[in-house]
């Protein structure tokens, strides 16, 4: 269980801090310098935006760090989220409770189907949730009718906007859960297995941890993030329309877990890096808009600092192994 | 190992703060004195089409001769972008918000946000959903609904002209689904349409403004319908797509065609004999009565609540009177 140590120690000393994990460095540099470039920045109302802004990728990301740390990636998520967005606006003429459950359950059920394939089936992750990820496409268009559709419930959407102790409820939401995820990685044995199976999945077998129930576990969580995600986000609008998630959310999801320092190839992680890397990118964002800059630059400067991220990440092997 | 976090900051604080003095550089361009009135644009998708790039084109313009400062966020067709860009505006407290919405429904609940905080609104081009008319202050833009039943007039005055008789069998190619204006056109012809019982509307399709979309639903609906006799298309940009398909099955020349929008190429199109009416929705204007409805409102004028400008029918006998657009 040692390899998890670094994980677990990120403040054991400032620079291997630094150097292991740079997205906080990162962070606070870009902090710093949007507070500077942009007197706006700095606001409560901002930074409460900033958050809210991120609730949506914050679910994804937090199911994808579940499936990253065990070694494996999903690309379904995007369109996962659009389904659960369809569904949750769809069925709203059976309750709001209904509405909320089947999107959830749909998450679940592709999650399942994802994860069977992955696990019993034993083909490559990449191919099953490329499958999924263009199949859910169809079916939310097939669903939809080609048409977006619209929420009767308003209600709804005037919970998309609500605040909970001073921020927005999504956020709040979303930190919650992101925190309960973090507990999970670091004190139960399913987040424990999890960083051994991505660590090394053979001597974790041989060492009698239930390998295929565990990443069948982790295709469930990120199905179930995306899907809470398609929930948020159709509370923003009370609307779903059939292009959501689709083209590149599943590669921005990936993106900022990696970001954050999760290794792709697994073993290594935590959503506490995660956050860190969706803060990033939610500030890039803002900052970007704040400073009437185009939007491509948003996609260049996270290729950039993706980039740094991966050269930090071959340049530094994680404090023991 | 050691020299390394520092090269890695230091590359990082290269390129950030480079990018950032770019953007910067970007922001100086557009400022003008202070004291100046801001609009804060949110705008659906600057290179969906060439009417949309003339008329972001002219935006800019119009804001410059009034001296008036002009923060644009563009949201690329993504409807949470835009969503996020308007929540963006806010925070930099421009004297009007003026939004191209991207989902005429999608877009109410951050436009109640934006007026519950005192923010002034004007929707531009294509309408949101009645239900936030109460959160905005004006629309400025095209009568869809009018350009969708003078398409409709113009399409059953050019079957009179070729002495059609019997049951006219017509399709439909729409804009983007969700879009108003498209719902918008789509609703004024078939309102038209519905009250002639000697024309049939086979089936509508959706093409999201874009060409290539529309050739393809042509040459699907010229497969389906063998016997399909006119097509009224959302604007001229989708008019070409489909003549393309037309001209590829050797139709062209039969199929009556009409539209609710002038492009350059339409008029062209209509020059040729392919195209039979279509609405002179000038982009130049579009954006010119925005502004000053913008600013009219960043002042505290009163203005219409529907500030629309004409868009009057162009039909093959009346063209030369009007102006090939540039876009």
């Amino acid at each position: 269980m040692k390899q998890t140590t670094s994980a677990k120690r990120p403040l054991g000393s400032l620079r291997s801090f630094v150097t292991t994990q740079p997205i906080w460095a990162i962070l606070a540099f870009i902090f710093v310098v949007a507070s500077i470039a942009e007197r706006d920045f700095l606001s409560l109302s901002n930074l409460s935006n900033i958050l809210l802004q991120s609730a949506l990728n914050g679910m994804l990301a937090i199911g994808m760090t579940f499936l990253m740390i065990n070694g494996f990636f999903d690309l379904s998520v995007g369109t996962v989220m659009g389904f659960a967005a369809a569904l949750t606006i769809g069925l709203q003429p059976h309750g709001m409770a209904v509405a909320i459950l089947g999107a959830l359950g749909a998450g679940l059920a592709v999650g399942a189907i994802n994860g069977f394939f992955v696990t019993k089936v034993k083909i490559n992750a990449f191919v099953v949730t490329l499958a999924s990820f263009i199949g859910m496409r169809g079916l939310i268009f097939i669903y939809t009718q080609e048409r977006s559709i619209v929420g009767q419930i308003d209600g709804f959407a005037v919970f998309g906007a609500s605040k909970l102790l001073g921020l927005p409820t999504l956020a709040v939401i979303m930190l919650a859960i992101l925190a309960l995820a973090e507990f999970v990685l670091r004190k139960t044995g399913h987040g424990r297995n999890t960083y051994a199976i991505g660590g090394n999945a053979e001597a974790a077998r041989n060492a009698g941890i239930p390998v295929e129930r565990t990443n069948f576990i982790n295709f469930l969580l990120c199905g179930l993030g995306a899907a809470v995600g398609g929930v948020f986000i159709a509370s923003r609008m009370n609307a779903a329309m059939p292009t959501l998630g689709w083209p590149d959310t599943n590669l921005i999801i990936i993106a900022t877990v990696a970001l954050g320092g999760t290794k792709l190839r697994g073993g290594f992680g935590s959503m506490i890096n995660t956050l860190g890397g969706l803060l990033a990118l939610g500030i890039i964002r803002n900052s970007m808009d704040l400073l009437n800059v185009p939007s491509f630059f948003n996609r260049l400067s996270m290729g950039i600092i993706l980039m740094l991220v991966v050269y930090a990440d071959a340049k530094f092997k994680p404090v023991s192994r | 190992m050691k020299r390394n976090p520092g090269f890695l900051a230091i590359l990082t604080a290269l390129l950030l703060v480079g990018g950032l003095v770019f953007a910067g550089g970007a922001k100086e361009t557009s400022a003008a004195a202070e004291g100046a009135l801001t609009i804060g644009y949110a705008v659906f998708n600057v290179g969906v089409d060439s009417y949309e790039t003339y008329h972001n084109e002219h935006f800019k313009m119009e804001c410059d001769k009034l001296g008036v400062n002009l923060i644009q966020l563009d949201a690329q067709g993504n409807v949470t972008r835009q969503i996020d860009q308007v929540e963006n505006l806010m925070q930099k407290k421009p004297d009007v918000i003026v939004i191209w919405p991207v989902h005429g429904k999608a877009i109410v609940p951050v436009v109640k946000k934006a007026h519950d905080a005192g923010f002034k609104i004007v929707i531009a081009n294509s309408p949101i959903d009645e239900s936030g008319f109460d959160y905005i202050v004006a629309y400025a833009g095209p009568d869809n609904e009018k350009e969708g039943r003078d398409a409709a007039e113009m399409m059953i005055d050019a079957f009179k002209k070729r002495g059609v008789t019997g049951q006219k069998k017509i399709v439909e190619l729409m804009g983007l689904p969700g879009y108003v204006t498209a719902i918008q056109r789509s609703e004024g012809f078939q309102e038209v349409i519905k009250q002639h019982s000697d024309f049939t509307l086979l089936a509508t399709e959706p093409t999201d403004w874009n060409r290539e979309k529309a050739t393809r639903a042509m040459e699907d609906l010229l497969v389906r319908y063998q016997d399909l006799q006119g097509v009224y298309v959302a604007d001229d940009n989708l008019g070409i797509g489909a003549l393309n398909a037309l001209k590829e099955a050797g139709r062209a020349k039969d199929v009556i065609m009409t539209s609710a929008c002038i492009f350059g190429e339409g008029y062209d199109a209509m020059k040729e004999g392919y195209m039979h009416g279509t609405c002179y929705q000038y982009s130049g204007l579009d954006a010119i009565n925005t502004v000053q409805v913008a600013v009219k409102v960043a002042k505290g004028e009163d203005v219409p609540f529907l500030s629309m400008f004409d868009s009057p029918k162009v039909t093959p006998e009346n063209m030369d009177k009007f102006k090939r657009p540039e876009y």
